[in-house]
Order: structure tokens, then C-alpha cells, then sequence
């Protein structure tokens, strides 16, 4: 508490300094999410205060985003989602430090966005600059007309932020026949030279199609669970299983893909897809080691955008296919999951309703995200909405007991 | 908030002096001059849009514009300023002469941190809630209606043809407009709009203009919707025309930098 007092101090202290020239944006927000089955607890009680300050100087320019969630019963906590410098060349843009890197073109699915990782302290459910973390890198941009280049080194790899145990959010462990030990001794990527991350895109934007081609050496930014079983041989006959150790770990991924927008008529239609090489699933196989296999996967995805009676519809349909596929492995081979957005704005746009949903064919289970949103006056908005979870298995499923409403008011400046 | 466009251009009605002013026109030849006047190759304004309900509450909208004729495609781009939760956000537009081609459009979201190509069918919708709809704010051709000439009269002023237009396209989102154009400096001063239905819907009024390097500009225009009992005032500052805005200020790269 004392350190987020003083470090806020000292932020306002400066920014009070220099406000003739900084830029101060933010905003506070209350959010505060009921859940609808048991004793209807309070999902979150959250008060987000978050600051972007920023300023520019001819060729150079910077931004810090400081944010802080103060929760009810959890105490605060204190972030940088940002914080980097930017150099403007006549053709070369660099931007040095913690940021968010954001490509393809897919809609709320993450098939060549996979540079910034991902913060799932409260699943998907977070608005999409929550979800995804900075990462401290340095990223260089050149351009040609209205194509460009980009490199991305990320010299210290960042895993996936799952909920904390305990959370309603935290993911669902396989189920394994004994209560397993998990020892986190192989999870850490150590921060080496030789453990950095690279990634690399081509773009363009032109009057025809819109495109990237991207390539990237990453770390799975999700840990595989090797599974080590510990059997007693003293009855050769009959050995019993005695314990069961869960090594989480992350490997190395070799990812080549790109997506497209363009448009047809009244739609936009888009795609993206990439190749990911070296990817461990579990697996059912006696004979796997550490009960995980190594096998390639594709990801792609189809999109339109279409306008029907100033309702703003959008749908995608998302496939992933594991190569070389066997029946151990416990994923399906194709994985086949939609999404759906209906959005319409009312009251001279004071007033928006929006509908968006993800369905995963495999497991018959879904999100549903109804929600309002109404601006009681220029930067001041009240939002309702709801989180709906069907299925009972999956990665939308496995939450089923989670439906909640919940309201969010936000003052923006 | 709605994104696509191609707004602003509050020029829409300006034109260039004639010397045959006072020759005998049809009421397609006055629409013809209102459309084809010189804008100039580039310009750079604020646009501040300010949105009054029944009750007489304001929300004030600010975008930093840019536009640069190309000669077969004209581009713009717009940065939002106001309000809060919309800063940063910036559009871009692409408008070809070729008219079979439709528009290019494409929003960058700072939430979002990327640049979607949007569709540019949407011409009914309404810009960023206010009383014009996107059409409104571009340059209808004159083609596309027919003109007749109902009456000359005096407004503000000013001798006028009053010119009524009619769509060709029966499902057009308007039956009807009325425009009251300056005789000699050719400008819409005043426009009347009917619904689909044939019921009186809104007003454009022209409530200054100026000449700014020989171009004539509209700087402040009112939009008053009767059925809604909504206006939106319209008004540009810091006009500048022919700067030499560079070909690279219309890039996703640009989009995504900001006014920075």
C-alpha cells in the first residue's frame, strides 16, 4: 500500500510538473459482478483507476500506463501495462520498452496474436486491452508506401497469467487417478540471450485487400503438464501406483501464418490462419513419455462483417487441427468453435446494445455476453451486462457455475 | 459511435465564381456547379461537433482532419479527440473517382491496438450520433438525383435558385431534398430533407462561410431534425488549404500514431 501511495505521488508530482506538456488520459471505473447459481456471491468488486501518460517531442515520444484494481476482499494491485519509447525515423518507427503488440485480424481469437501473452486472471471476460500484457521488447517498423515490416525481440519470455488458485476463474486440472503434486521447478524460462523470442511480419494495405504474413521463434506461451508416475515394483506382478508428479514446462514454438480483410459488397470478409510447429498435448499413450506427444497443429479462421438495419453483425467460424493426429492425444483432432456479435446503437449513439458469444462445437458449451451501455453524459458511461456459461465441459464448459451480471461505470478524461 | 465515412467536408456546397452567373441554367447544370467547385489539392481543420437534444443538453464531439486529392482517389483521415473514451481512435477513408469503385475505410481502435477495414455500405447511418448521416457529409452526385428548379427567391439576403431533388433510387433514404443555392457564389445555403415516407424530416442551414485562399469554406453549418427534436452544429477551425500535406499522413501508420 505504502509503495502504490509513493509511486502514485510521484507520478502525479510530475505529471503536476510537466501537465503543460503531458498528455493525461485515463479513466476510474467501479465494476461489480453478482453470480447467479449458490448464494449469488459477488464475483468482483473492483476499482480500477488507469493512467495513460504520454508526450511527444518532434521525433521522439513516450508513454507510461500505470493501472491500479483495488478489490473488496483482496487488497490492490499495482501494474505497468505499458511503459516504452517511441523514435521516429523518416521511414523507421522503434519503440523500446513494456507494450502491447497486437496482429492478424481476428476478432476476440488468438491465432497470429500470440506476441503480447495473455492476462486470464478473470478468463476472456476483461475488456481486451486488460487481457493482453506488455511485454518488454523492442520493435521496429519500416515502411515502404503502405507496406511495412516489423521485428519484434522479446528478450524475456512472459507465460500466460492464469487466475490464482482459489479463483472461479482458475482452469480446470485433468482428472487423474490419484491427487497429483505439482512442481513447478521446470516452468521458469530462464531470461538468457538464447531464450528471447523473435517474431517477424510483412504487411500491406491497399485498396483491394488488407494482409499479413508472419513468422515467429516463441516460447508456448501456455505450460505443458508432463505427468511423472511413481509405481511401486515391489510386486512385479501387480505394481501400484503411488504417487503422481505434474512438471509444468513450456516449449519452444515455430509459428509461420497470416490473415486477410477485404471487402465484398457490403461484408468484410476475413481470414487468418498459422502454422504452429512443435506443440506438446497430453496423452493417453502408456507409452508417452511424461504423458505428453509433440505433434504440429493449424489454426485458422473465416470472418464477415455485414450491416443489416443498422444492427452491426459479425460472425467467425475458428478451426484448429492437430497434424498427424492419434487417438491418445486428448484433444480432439479438429477443434471447431464460433463467434457471433450483433450490435446496434440507439439515442443518437448514447445508448448500445451488443450481443457476442463464443460456441464450441466440440463440447456443446458456450459464452454468451448480452450487454447495455449507456452514456449518462460525455465521457460517463453505465454499462449492464451478463456473462452466461453453458456446457459442462471445454474451455467455456468447465465454467458453467460462473454466470454472473454485473455492472461497469466508467468516467473517462 | 459510428465510424465510416466520409465526412466532414462542410465544402460540400461551396463553389467557384462563375462568370455566367447570370445565364439561364437548368436545375442540374445549378447542382452540377455546387459539386464540381476547386477545393483545393489538400486541407487541415478541427471539427467540432456539438450534438443538442429535445431537452437542450450538449455533447461535444472534436476530430483533427486531414484530406489530399490525389487525383483518382481522394483520402482523408480523422483523428478523435473528444470525447474521452474515443480519443485516439482515428478513420481513414479512401474515395475513388471511378464511380463503380466504392470506398476504402478503415478505423483504428487504441483498445483494440489495430487497424479493421470496415465496410462503406452504411451510408444512412448517422456520424457519431449526430443529425448527419455519412451521406450527408459526402459528395452526393448530381447524377443521382433529378433537379428541377421550382422558384428564385431572396434568403439572408441572397438571390437563390431554389432547386428541388429527386433520387433516382426509389429506396434512397430520403424522397426528397430542397436545396437554396446562392446565385454567382453557388453555395447550398439551406437544405430541406423528407423521409422515405415524404414526411418533412430536417434543415441544413448555413450559418457562416468564408474564403480562404480563394476557396470558398462552409464554417459553421446547423443540422436541425424536426421528427427527432436534435441539432447538431458543425463548425471548422484552423482551416488550412494546399500545406503540402505529405502522402504518408494517410497510412495505418499514421492511424495508429496519432496526432504525435
Amino acid at each position: 500500500m505504502k509503495n502504490i501511495t509513493s509511486f502514485m505521488v510521484i507520478l502525479l508530482t510530475v505529471a503536476g510538473l510537466q501537465a503543460q506538456e503531458l498528455s493525461l488520459t485515463g479513466y476510474a471505473r467501479n465494476y461489480t459482478g453478482v453470480l447467479l447459481q449458490g448464494d449469488h456471491e459477488f464475483s468482483i468488486i473492483q476499482n480500477t483507476f488507469n493512467l495513460n501518460v504520454e508526450q511527444s517531442k518532434d521525433k521522439v515520444a513516450f508513454k507510461v500506463n500505470p493501472y491500479i484494481y483495488q478489490y473488496s476482499n483482496q487488497g490492490l494491485e499495482l501494474g505497468l501495462r505499458e511503459a516504452y519509447l517511441d523514435v521516429y525515423f523518416n521511414s523507421i518507427d522503434l519503440r523500446i520498452g513494456k507494450q502491447q503488440i497486437i496482429w492478424g485480424k481476428a476478432d476476440g481469437v488468438f491465432i497470429t496474436d500470440i506476441v503480447s501473452p495473455k492476462d486470464l486472471s478473470e478468463f476472456l471476460l476483461r475488456d481486451f486491452d486488460e487481457i493482453r500484457m506488455g511485454i518488454t521488447s523492442l520493435k521496429a517498423d519500416y515502411y515502404i508506401g503502405d507496406n511495412t515490416f516489423e521485428l519484434v525481440w522479446i528478450p524475456t519470455f512472459t507465460p500466460t497469467k492464469f487466475a490464482p488458485e482459489g479463483s472461479i476463474w482458475r482452469p480446470a486440472m485433468p482428472s487423474f487417478p490419484l491427487q497429483p503434486v505439482i512442481d513447478h521447478s521446470k516452468e521458469t524460462v530462464k531470461s538468457s540471450l538464447e531464450n528471447s523470442e523473435a517474431f517477424a511480419k510483412f504487411s500491406a494495405l491497399t485498396e483491394y485487400v488488407d494482409f499479413e504474413i508472419m513468422a515467429g521463434y516463441a516460447w508456448d506461451d501456455d505450460p505443458t503438464m508432463h505427468v511423472v508416475k511413481h509405481m511401486d515394483f515391489s510386486n512385479p506382478r501387480q505394481p501400484v501406483l503411488t504417487g503422481i508428479t505434474v512438471f509444468p514446462e513450456h516449449h519452444r514454438l515455430t509459428i509461420g501464418g497470416g490473415s486477410f480483410s477485404t471487402t465484398v459488397g457490403p461484408f468484410v470478409l476475413r481470414g487468418e490462419g498459422a502454422y504452429y510447429q512443435g506443440k506438446y498435448f497430453n496423452s493417453t499413450d502408456p507409452m508417452a513419455k511424461e504423458s505428453v506427444v509433440k505433434k504440429d497443429y493449424m489454426h485458422y479462421l473465416l470472418g464477415l462483417d455485414y450491416t443489416l438495419a443498422d444492427w452491426h453483425l459479425s460472425g467467425q467460424f475458428i478451426q484448429q487441427a492437430i497434424l498427424d493426429y492419434n487417438e491418445s492425444i486428448d484433444k480432439d483432432r479438429y477443434s471447431n468453435m464460433a463467434t457471433f456479435l450483433a450490435t446496434k446503437d440507439y439515442l443518437n449513439e448514447t445508448l448500445n446494445l451488443s450481443f457476442f458469444m463464443y460456441y464450441d462445437f466440440n463440447n456443446k458449451a458456450s459464452l454468451v455476453r448480452p450487454k447495455i451501455t449507456y452514456d449518462l453524459a460525455d465521457d460517463f458511461e453505465v454499462l449492464l451486462g451478463a456473462n452466461i456459461f453453458t456446457g459442462t465441459s471445454g474451455m467455456f464448459g468447465q465454467f458453467n457455475d460462473n454466470d454472473m451480471v454485473y455492472t461497469q461505470i466508467r468516467y473517462s478524461f | 459511435m459510428k465510424y465510416k465515412v466520409s465526412i466532414f467536408l462542410l465544402i460540400l456546397m461551396a463553389f467557384a465564381l462563375n462568370a455566367f452567373a447570370q445565364e439561364k441554367l437548368s436545375g442540374l447544370q445549378v447542382m452540377e456547379k455546387v459539386y464540381n467547385r476547386d477545393t483545393g489539392n489538400d486541407m487541415e481543420a478541427n471539427l467540432t461537433m456539438t450534438l443538442i437534444n429535445s431537452s437542450g443538453d450538449r455533447r461535444v464531439r472534436e476530430i483533427k482532419q486531414f484530406l489530399r486529392d490525389f487525383g483518382k482517389v481522394e483520402k482523408r483521415i480523422m483523428f478523435f479527440i473528444k470525447p474521452a473514451d474515443v480519443r485516439n481512435t482515428s478513420f481513414m477513408n479512401w474515395s475513388y473517382d471511378d464511380p463503380n469503385k466504392d470506398d476504402d475505410q478503415w478505423i483504428y481502435l487504441p483498445a483494440l491496438k489495430k487497424v479493421k477495414r470496415i465496410s462503406s455500405d452504411s451510408k444512412g447511418d448517422y456520424f457519431m450520433g449526430s443529425d448527419f448521416t455519412y451521406d450527408d457529409l459526402g459528395d452526393r452526385k448530381p447524377g443521382d438525383d433529378t433537379h428541377k428548379i421550382l422558384r428564385e427567391e431572396k434568403l439572408s439576403g441572397e438571390d437563390c435558385y431554389v432547386i428541388e431533388s429527386i433520387p433516382r433510387d426509389e429506396d434512397y433514404m430520403y424522397s426528397k431534398t430542397v436545396t437554396w443555392v446562392i446565385k454567382g457564389k453557388w453555395i447550398g445555403l439551406k437544405k430541406e430533407f423528407y423521409d422515405e415516407d415524404g414526411d418533412y424530416l430536417k434543415t441544413l442551414h448555413i450559418e457562416e462561410y468564408q474564403n480562404i485562399k480563394g476557396f470558398w469554406i462552409l464554417t459553421r453549418v446547423k443540422m436541425d431534425n424536426v421528427q427527432k427534436k436534435h441539432q447538431t452544429i458543425m463548425e471548422l477551425t484552423n482551416v488550412k488549404i494546399n500545406v503540402g500535406i505529405p502522402a504518408n499522413k494517410f497510412t495505418e501508420r499514421m492511424m495508429k500514431r496519432g496526432l504525435k
